[in-house]
């Protein structure tokens, strides 16, 4: 992946969509399941960015 | 003897002040540098979350926000509407000049800063009608402190976006890489706080 504001604008998108996916689920149900949605999706970004790491630095070497 | 004093002498002149920096064939300095700064950035605003959810979760009154405070959920949501928008405009203005559209790349610039203008102005206005202020418990010290770290990013995006506007107008910047880094750069930044303020909104009003 080229970083650049291409990129970073990607990362506006899948933001501000997990953001309203957590928006919706807290006010159709409760704070606390959107809560837990959303460390559900923190987990899953941070579980990405190890593998992308870990391929980024595979492939440099 | 004094052949050899004046050849080192002459030798030490060629050779002075530090060796130049290595630098990333895959990644132009001034990217590099922004990327790094908003890394140190995210570990800012990280320690203000571990404080936010410290005193939410362990310190915890039974009410967040605690009786009879309120925040103004719908007016922050139109300003997350109106931060968001401000970042779909800095990216037109980005495509425009990569195509050529010196135009576009004004527009989309002008909007941008006055799309950030605008929320910042809302925030001070909510600051202004919230009816608490810094100094009411823990939530007023650490409501302010997360939503203030936040507007002074935006307010030093808007001073990096008026140099790349009056650079614009003033002929500036062309499609090649090279030649818009003074866009991008911003551009990488606003989309940074817009990050942030999504995280923000989702945590502090919704949540």
């Amino acid at each position: 992946m080229k970083i650049s504001e291409d990129a970073v604008f990607r990362w506006v998108l899948i933001v501000g969509v997990a953001g309203a996916s957590v928006i919706a689920l807290t006010l159709l149900t409760r704070p606390l399941v959107g809560a837990l949605w959303g460390l559900v999706l923190v987990i899953a970004a941070c579980v990405h960015g190890y593998r992308w790491v870990r391929d980024w630095r595979r492939r440099s070497r | 003897m004094e052949s050899a004093t004046v050849a080192l002498g002459h030798h030490a002149e060629e050779h002075h002040g530090p060796p130049e920096a290595n630098q990333s064939s895959r990644i132009d300095k001034q990217t590099l540098g922004i990327l790094l700064f908003i890394v140190s950035e995210v570990m800012l605003f990280g320690a203000f979350f571990a404080s936010y959810f410290f005193l939410r979760v362990v310190v915890s009154p039974a009410a967040w926000p605690p009786h009879p405070y309120e925040l103004p959920v719908p007016v922050a949501g139109v300003n997350t509407a109106i931060l968001v928008s401000s970042s779909f405009t800095v990216h037109y203005a980005l495509e425009s000049i990569r195509r050529g559209n010196r135009e576009g790349m004004k527009l989309g610039l002008l909007l941008t800063w006055m799309l950030g203008a605008t929320f910042l102005f809302i925030q001070i206005n909510e600051y202004v009608h919230l009816g608490f202020s810094a100094r009411d418990l823990s939530f007023g010290s650490i409501f302010y402190c997360l939503t203030g770290l936040h507007g002074a990013h935006v307010f030093v995006g808007l001073m990096l976006l008026s140099f790349a506007t009056i650079r614009a107008f003033r002929g500036h910047f062309g499609p090649k890489a090279e030649d818009h880094l003074g866009v991008e750069v911003p551009g990488i930044y606003w989309h940074f706080v817009d990050v942030m303020w999504i995280i923000v909104y989702v945590t502090v009003y919704i949540l």
